[in-house]
C-alpha cells in the first residue's frame, strides 16, 4: 500500500497534488488540527485553479468540483450515518432530468428556480425512496438497504432508457444554459466560480450538521446502531432524515451537471454513476467531507490524466486500487494525514475526551 | 394455441437461465452470508472461455466443460487470497468483489473490445412440435438446468461433503472441533458458486453474445432473485431466481415491456420489504 500512496501523488499534477503534500507537511509539523489545514489548502487550490487552467481544463475542473458536491451527498449517507446507498445516482440523475425537462418544456432556467427545484427533486426521491426502505415496524437489514437503493437506481435506468417522453436512450440534449436575470451561466470560470461557492456553503453546512448534536448521534449510529437505539434515539428517524437531505445534495449537483455538460442521459441515473460516485468517497475516504471531495478530484483526475494513452487500462488500475484501499486502508487516502480522532471529530470543546465517553454524556442532552 | 406454447417455452427458457445464474450466487450468499458482486463477472470468465475455445477451433463444448472448472479454480484462489478477509463485514464485502468484479470486466473488455462476439451454438436446429418449432439449444439449457439443480440437492443434502459444508457454515466453531478443515470448506463453497457461475456463462453465450457487460445484466437481477426467496437455504433462491425469471418473460407479453421491466424490481423490493425473510424462510438445504 505505501506504492500507492507514493504513486498517487506522485503522478498527479494540480490541486490533489497539493493538498496530499501539504497535508504531509503538516503532519510533521503539529499532531494535531490537520483537518482545517487540508481543508484551506483544498479551497485555495480550488480558487486559484482557473488562474492557471488553460480554458478547457477549467471546464473539467468544473465538472470535477460538481462530482465532488455528489460525493459530498453519499460521504454523508455512507461515511456519517453507515447506510450504504447503491443507488445515489438515483436522486442525482433524477433531478438532472427535473431540471432539464423544465428548461425544455417550460423554458424555466433562472437559476434561482432551478436549483431549488432540484434540490426538491432529490429531496423527495431520497425521502420516498428512503423512507419506504429505512422505515417499518422492522429495522431493515444493511443488505436489503444497499440491494434496495441499487435496485431502484437500475429500475430508473431502465424506465428512462425506454420512456420516450424523457428521450429513451439518448436523453435530453441541448439544454438552454442556466440564467439570472439576462445573464447566462456558461462553461467557464463564472460558473467554475458559482459552483465552487455552492461546494463551499454546502460543505459549510455538512461540517456543521456532522460536527451537531445530530452528527454525534449519527456517529453513533455508524459505530454501534443497537447502542444508539437503546440511548432513545429513534435510529430509523435519524437514518432516513440523512437519507433525505443526502437525496437533497446529490439532487443540486444533478441539476448544476445537467446545466453545466447541457445534455442528460439514462447513465445518470443507473448503477454506472451510483458506483462511481461510491468510488470517489472509498478512494478519498469517507467519514471526512474532505475526503470525499479529494477523492472526487483524484479520481477524475487521473482518470482524465490517463485517458489520452491508457484509456483501456484506466478500468483495472482504478479497481486494483480501490481493492487496495479497501482492503488496507479502509479509511481511505485522506487516513494518511489525518488521524483517527480528528475523523471522527471531537464535538465541542473537551478535544481530549474520545468519541465514547462523549456518548455517554451526551446520551440525554438532546 | 401455438402461440401460447411458443410463450411458455420462451419464459421457461428464460426462466431456467435465471434459475442456472442464480444457484451459484445463492449458494454463495446463502452459506457465507457475502453477496458476491463478482458473480456476474465469473459468468462473463465462462462465457468467454467458451468463446476462447471456439475462436482457437476447438469444439464448442470442450469449452462449456472447461468453463466451471477454471472459473471454479479462480474463485477458489481469489476466496484464499482475498474474501477471506471480509467475512465478518458484509458491506465490505460488497465492495471488495465489486472492485474485483470492475478488474475481471474490464480485463476482459480490453481483451474483446467493444464488440458482440458471436459463439454458434452446439447443438443447432429447432425441435418441431407438430406446427411449433422450439430451439434445441433452449430446450438443452432447460434440461441441463434441472440436471444442475438436482445434482446440487444431491450434493448438498445427501453426500459427506454436502453435510461438512453445511456443518461449517452453520457453526465454524463447532465444526473445527469435529475435525473439519473449515477454511477449505470455505474456499470449497465459494468454488463451486463461481463454478456455477462459469457454467451458466458457458451455456448462455450462445443465446446472448458475448459481450462485455453480460454478467451486469443479470447481476441485479440475480440479487433481487434471491432476496425474494429467502437466504439461508438452497431452495429459497432457486424459488426466487424461478420467480423472477418467469415475471420478467410473462410481463412483456401483456403490458410495455418498459413498464414490465421496472414493474419486476418495484414488485420484488415491495415483498421484500414486507416479507424480509422471503419465499422459503430458514436455514437448511
Amino acid at each position: 500500500m505505501g506504492a500507492v500512496k507514493q504513486a498517487i501523488p506522485a503522478e498527479i499534477g494540480g490541486e490533489a497534488d497539493v493538498a496530499m503534500d501539504s497535508g504531509g507537511t503538516a503532519e510533521r509539523l503539529s499532531a494535531r488540527k490537520i483537518l482545517p489545514i487540508v481543508e484551506g489548502v483544498v479551497l485555495v487550490a480550488a480558487l486559484l485553479a482557473p488562474l492557471v487552467l488553460q480554458d478547457y481544463l477549467t471546464v473539467f475542473a468544473t465538472r470535477v468540483i460538481i462530482l465532488a458536491l455528489f460525493a459530498l451527498s453519499f460521504d454523508l449517507v455512507w461515511g456519517y450515518a453507515g447506510i450504504m446507498s447503491f443507488g445515489q445516482a438515483l436522486f442525482f440523475g433524477s433531478a438532472g432530468y427535473g431540471v432539464a425537462l423544465l428548461a425544455r418544456d417550460l423554458d424555466i432556467t433562472n437559476i434561482l428556480l432551478v436549483l431549488p427545484a432540484g434540490t426538491l427533486i432529490g429531496l423527495t426521491f431520497a425521502l420516498l425512496l428512503g423512507g419506504f426502505l429505512l422505515l417499518g415496524r422492522h429495522p431493515s437489514s444493511v443488505i436489503f438497504v444497499s440491494l434496495g437503493t441499487l435496485t431502484g437506481s437500475y429500475a430508473a435506468d431502465r424506465l428512462a432508457r425506454g420512456w420516450y417522453y424523457l428521450g429513451g436512450q439518448n436523453g435530453i440534449p441541448s439544454i438552454a444554459p442556466m440564467s439570472l436575470g439576462t445573464y447566462e451561466f456558461t462553461e467557464g470560470p463564472a460558473f467554475y466560480y458559482l459552483v465552487l461557492g455552492i461546494l463551499v456553503v454546502v460543505y459549510l453546512l455538512c461540517r456543521f450538521l456532522v460536527r451537531s448534536q445530530f452528527g454525534l448521534a449519527l456517529a453513533g449510529l455508524r459505530e454501534n446502531e443497537q447502542r444508539i437505539a437503546f440511548f432513545g434515539y429513534k435510529a430509523q428517524h435519524l437514518k432516513a432524515i440523512i437519507f433525505t437531505i443526502g437525496g437533497g445534495v446529490a439532487g443540486l449537483a444533478g441539476s448544476l451537471y445537467a446545466f453545466h455538460e447541457g445534455f442528460v442521459w439514462p447513465n445518470m441515473v443507473g448503477v454506472v454513476v451510483s458506483t462511481q460516485v461510491v468510488l470517489y468517497v472509498l478512494f478519498g475516504g469517507s467519514g471526512t467531507l474532505i475526503g470525499a471531495v479529494i477523492g472526487a478530484v483524484i479520481v477524475e483526475g487521473v482518470s482524465f490524466w490517463l485517458s489520452d494513452n491508457y484509456r483501456d487500462i484506466w478500468p483495472i488500475i482504478l479497481g486494483l486500487l480501490l481493492l487496495l484501499v479497501i482492503l488496507f486502508r479502509p479509511l481511505g487516502l485522506i487516513s494518511f494525514v489525518l488521524g483517527e480522532r480528528e475523523r471522527v471529530g471531537s464535538f465541542g470543546a473537551r478535544a481530549k475526551e474520545n468519541l465514547k465517553e462523549n456518548v455517554k454524556e451526551n446520551r440525554d442532552a438532546p | 394455441m401455438a402461440n401460447a406454447f411458443v410463450a411458455a417455452f420462451e419464459i421457461l427458457s428464460f426462466g431456467a437461465i435465471i434459475v442456472l445464474i442464480v444457484l451459484g450466487l445463492g449458494i454463495i450468499a446463502s452459506m457465507m452470508g457475502i453477496f458476491n458482486f463478482a458473480q456476474g463477472e465469473f459468468v462473463l470468465l465462462g462465457a468467454y472461455i467458451t468463446y476462447l475455445a471456439y475462436a482457437k477451433g476447438l469444439p464448442i463444448w470442450a469449452g462449456m466443460v472447461a468453463a466451471p472448472f477454471v472459473v471454479g479454480a479462480l474463485g477458489f484462489v481469489l476466496e484464499a487470497l482475498i474474501i477471506r478477509r471480509f467475512y465478518a463485514a458484509p458491506i465490505v464485502a460488497m465492495l471488495g468483489t465489486y472492485a474485483l468484479g470492475l478488474i475481471i470486466r474490464e480485463s476482459v473488455r480490453g481483451l474483446i473490445g467493444g464488440f458482440y462476439l458471436t459463439v454458434p451454438e452446439p447443438i443447432g436446429g429447432s425441435i418441431d412440435i407438430g406446427a411449433m418449432h422450439i430451439s434445441a439449444w433452449r430446450f438443452t439449457i432447460i434440461v441441463i438446468t434441472l440436471l444442475v439443480m438436482a445434482g446440487c440437492y444431491l450434493l448438498l443434502s445427501r453426500t459427506n461433503f454436502g453435510l461438512r459444508m453445511r456443518a461449517t457454515l452453520e457453526n465454524p466453531s463447532l465444526a473445527r472441533a469435529s475435525g473439519i478443515s473449515t477454511p477449505l470448506m470455505y474456499g470449497a463453497t465459494f468454488a463451486f458458486g463461481s463454478a456455477l457461475a462459469g457454467l451458466a456463462g458457458a451455456l448462455i453465450v450462445p443465446v446472448f453474445s458475448l459481450y462485455a457487460d453480460l454478467g451486469l445484466r443479470f447481476l441485479i437481477q440475480g440479487f433481487v432473485a434471491v432476496m425474494v426467496g429467502g437466504v439461508g437455504s438452497f431452495i429459497g433462491p432457486v424459488a426466487g431466481a424461478g420467480v423472477i425469471g418467469t415475471l420478467s418473460a410473462a410481463l412483456p407479453w401483456v403490458m410495455a415491456p418498459v413498464v414490465a421491466d421496472v414493474l419486476v424490481f418495484v414488485l420484488a423490493i415491495v415483498f421484500i420489504k414486507f416479507r424480509p425473510q422471503g419465499l422459503i424462510a430458514g436455514k437448511g438445504v
